[in-house]
């Protein structure tokens, strides 16, 4: 029987006291001060060439100090915690050059302070499990004549601390086994990855799968430019989503001029078998938190229900200035600075459906998402381990594919979702079928 | 030094991080944060053992000597037999400032970027945002042979963005400048106004329709196919991996006689080195020379397992790993006029400016994004088009280079790789290809 998750008394090793500290100064320079700490650690072992050549490890530590003084917002951060004051005067000195704007103060404790959602007690950074699951993987590509170029296994576990001087104080343990293989086979790659908040994940799968790509892609043939139904995997849509519709959900770029649903709130902007939703509370969720990077409770916010748009993201400043009520979507990618608008587990679902029927091309990956343009949605992107398939045949291989679409268009004209959901980072979402786009082959 | 230790070295790297961002008039943040963080690396009785810690200047010599250990630990659950060739070692001087940032008042700083913002928002423009950054760093590297150098840099610059709109239509132009030694913000208003220009200007521009054809890289874009085409492709670790289709190729014919690309981390632009993330002297490298495959880029390790090239070109974020990087890499110039360039074209498209791009080196196919184009029609630039990207086959795509122009010029960007970010330059003069595909959604 597996250990239970929650067993994290007197596990950490870094002390905090000097927390109170930094609060104490804040308010006796008569700010408003906000109190960020991280703390981890993790061990990585890396192959290159079909064998272990490095295994690497971290600690560290990182402080964030957010402060407003009558609306100006100032931040600033370091990974020496014995640079409190030189953090806090940082921040000081930020806020005094910001513009003023409208604010109604950071949140108290009123956040659900729940079990954990995000961390896994088994997972312990320790290089043998790290070249454990590395070998593992390896194992798994064995099953194809392929050669394996390089992947890696991280454990990691950390700790997030925030507090405030308006009475909040969280702390939350977090988790995480990453593991990625790249294989190749004569000019044919195959990259394939997995992450999951603990050790339930299967090594083995994840290189047999990164060696049966590149393995089923090779010689692959040309086929003629034309519009097609397409299937981007889960990995392949997420890249499409992450670059362009996300960030055009953000309160911030939505206010600001730079978000194309600008004008959309309450209509269709998408198939009505598309639903986008954010799930802040999914158990083992990569994302996972009761409370966002500025300490205001999470909720599940339904960003776009049955192709409807419903909801903005905001965090505290974004609300505060324009009239509207932080939807709990603050983030911080590390301690540095301030937090930003961003999400926690994004979930895309809608009905399934037959993603093979007639003629399709698909796709494990694309090669250059992040040049699509987010204000317009446009892109064009190479198609990663392109397949043909025909009337149900088996899939063919194609030599080289780029996709030329509108995201924005392209979420109004799904065919079908597959039954394939899995993680990709933050995201979780299935094979999606889209109709008729347009593909530069030969 | 542990007993299972073969060599050790430290790169201990600290400083300060200012940026500012402007948006719509509204000065939504300015301040510094701080960073001290240490890779310590030790080359155990087959592979490496490293650790990342942070704090490193408080350090003492017991404290690193339990650093080194904790490292040796990981070392000896390696299993494949790493080598190092044995360096050059210089460090470089590093170029002077032109003006001091670091005594610039951060107020100043706020208003000088403002005034930039501001040129920006021209009619039909619904938004503007300019952010800058300043970054310095003070690096020390020591390692177990007794070596010691130490070094200071100052990365500085601004970027501005314009967002126009018309009838739901969205469309952007974006400016950079970055430079070592620390960019002046001042008298840069111009370039806020370009960048609002050139929204307004997409704004009624047509989508290109997609397919092969030929086309002119503007410098910008044709820097961007050095880069993402050739120069990754040519990083020792990837043909040490099997992953480059350019492996075991060095000597062979893989492109047009006129292309010769440079990666050169000597010249003063945005990815100059004085000294590599390994303590090895740096050196310009010719990959490719008249359409023959010269040399690959190189780290210790990948010197001595691949060959072809010289070392001094592995690069690291502050505490992270040192990985095989390129710096200033570009197209030597040719000797055709632009003009020259555009009437060899006669009918095509000017691909210009770069939204960034990416390679699958092992599979050899690239993609770019240029920012806009013009058609080009019987040799003469035509109207403008939006949406215009390239993606091709590197091996195809060099030997479809059939003029090179003489007007090479750098420009500063960032490139990823292995989830670390360094400041490089890329560059070229105008180039022709015979043949290229061209993404675009317009129709005839």
């Amino acid at each position: 029987m597996a250990r239970p998750m929650y067993s994290w008394t007197k596990r950490w090793w870094v002390a905090l006291e000097w927390i109170e500290d930094v609060l104490i100064e804040g308010r006796r320079l008569g700010a408003e001060t906000e109190v960020y700490v991280t703390t981890g650690k993790s061990v990585t072992a890396e192959v290159r060439k079909g064998s272990i050549d490095r295994v690497s490890g971290a600690h560290g530590t990182g402080l964030g100090v957010r402060v407003i003084l009558e609306g100006r917002i100032g931040a600033s951060s370091t990974n020496d915690p014995h640079l409190w004051h030189r953090c806090l005067d940082a921040a000081i000195a930020a806020a005094n050059v910001a513009t003023s704007q409208p604010w109604e103060g950071l949140p108290g404790p009123g956040a659900k302070d729940g079990p954990p959602l995000s961390a896994d007690s088994r997972v312990v950074p320790e290089s043998s499990e790290t070249v454990r699951l590395v070998t593992e993987m390896m194992k798994g590509a064995a099953e194809y004549p392929v050669a394996v170029t390089s992947g890696s296994a991280t454990m990691a576990e950390g700790r997030t601390m925030l507090a405030n001087t308006s009475g909040a104080w969280y702390e939350v343990p977090h988790t995480v086994v990453s593991l990625s293989l790249e294989t190749i086979c004569g000019q044919s790659p195959g990259y394939e990855f997995g992450q999951s908040v603990g050790p339930d994940i299967d090594p083995v799968a994840i290189g047999k799968k990164a060696a049966s790509l590149a393995y089923r892609s090779q010689d692959g043939s040309e086929i003629p430019t034309g519009d097609y139904d397409v299937v981007l995997s889960p990995i392949a849509s997420s890249q499409l989503l992450g670059a362009v519709l996300l960030p055009a959900l953000s309160g911030r770029n939505v206010h600001a001029g730079r978000s194309p649903l600008a004008g959309s709130m309450g209509i269709s902007v998408a198939d009505p078998a598309f639903s986008l939703v954010d799930d802040p509370h999914l158990p083992r969720g990569l994302g996972s938190t009761w409370w966002d990077a500025e300490g205001t409770p999470t909720r599940r916010i339904p960003f776009i229900s049955e192709g409807i748009l419903t909801h903005f993201a905001y965090d505290r400043k974004t609300a505060f200035r324009y009239g509207a009520v932080s939807t709990g979507s603050a983030v911080r990618s590390g301690p540095g600075g301030a937090p930003a608008i961003g999400f926690h587990n994004i979930v895309v679902s809608g009905p399934g459906g037959d993603l093979q029927e007639g003629t399709v091309v698909c796709a494990h990956d694309l090669i250059g998402a992040h040049t699509a343009n987010p204000m317009s949605g446009d892109l064009s992107v190479e198609l990663a381990n392109p397949f043909l398939i025909r009337d149900g045949n088996p899939a063919q291989p194609v030599r080289k594919a780029m996709l030329s679409g509108n995201v924005f268009s392209m979420i109004r004209d799904i065919a079908a979702f597959g039954d394939d959901i899995r993680q990709i980072g933050g995201t979780y979402l299935p094979s999606i079928r889209f109709k008729r786009q347009h593909i530069v082959g030969i | 030094m542990g007993d299972a230790t073969k060599y050790y070295d430290i790169r201990h790297v600290k400083g300060q991080n200012t940026t500012i961002d402007v948006d719509n008039g509204h000065v939504e943040s300015a301040g510094t944060s701080f960073f001290d963080l240490a890779v310590i690396r030790v080359l155990g009785p087959r592979g490496w053992g490293i650790l990342t810690v942070d704090n490193f200047s408080s350090a003492g010599k017991d404290q690193t000597g339990v650093y080194l250990a904790e490292a040796e630990a990981h070392a000896l659950a390696t299993e494949q037999d790493v080598a190092l060739a044995d360096p050059a070692r210089a460090l470089l001087k590093v170029p002077p400032w032109g003006e001091d940032i670091r005594n610039m008042d951060l107020l100043e700083k706020v208003q000088l970027l403002s005034e930039i913002e501001g040129r920006a928002r021209l009619p039909s423009v619904v938004n503007t945002r300019a952010t800058y950054t300043e970054r310095l760093e003070e690096v020390r590297f020591t390692d177990s042979s007794g070596t010691e150098f130490s070094y200071e840099t100052c990365r500085s610059g601004y970027s501005v963005l314009a967002v126009a709109s018309r009838e739901g239509m969205m469309q952007m132009g974006y400016e950079r400048c970055h430079s070592i030694g620390g960019h002046s913000l001042r008298h840069q208003g111009d370039v806020g106004e370009k960048a609002g220009t050139r929204a307004v200007q997409l704004l009624d521009a047509k989508p290109v329709k997609g397919g092969r054809m030929r086309v002119v890289l503007d410098p910008q874009l044709a820097g961007v196919f050095a880069h993402e085409a050739v120069g990754h492709a040519s990083e020792g670790d990837l043909i040490h991996e099997g992953s480059s289709v350019l492996a075991g190729r060095t000597g062979d014919v893989i492109g047009s006689p006129l292309v010769t690309i440079v990666d050169d981390p000597t010249l003063h632009e945005f990815g100059f080195e004085p000294l590599d993330a390994e303590g090895s002297a740096v050196f310009r490298t010719e990959i490719i020379r008249q359409g023959v495959l010269s040399a690959f880029l190189h780290n210790r390790e990948t010197l001595l397992s691949v060959g072809h090239g010289v070392g001094g070109h592995s690069r690291a974020m502050a505490g992270d790993l040192p990985l095989v990087r390129m710096s200033n890499t570009f197209i030597e110039s040719g000797d055709a006029t632009y003009e020259e360039v555009l009437a060899a074209c006669h009918d095509g498209v000017l691909l210009k400016g770069s939204r960034g791009g990416q390679v699958d080196t092992g599979r050899g196919v690239f993609q770019f994004n240029a920012e806009y184009g013009y058609l080009i029609k019987d040799g003469e630039q035509g109207p403008m088009v939006r949406n215009v990207s390239l993606s091709g086959e590197i091996l195809q795509t060099l030997h479809a280079i059939s003029l090179v122009g003489d007007d090479l010029a750098m420009h500063a960007g960032y490139c990823g790789k292995g989830g670390q970010t360094v400041p490089v330059s890329d560059g070229a003069p105008h180039v022709l290809l015979d043949e290229a595909v061209v993404g675009g959604i317009g129709m005839d």
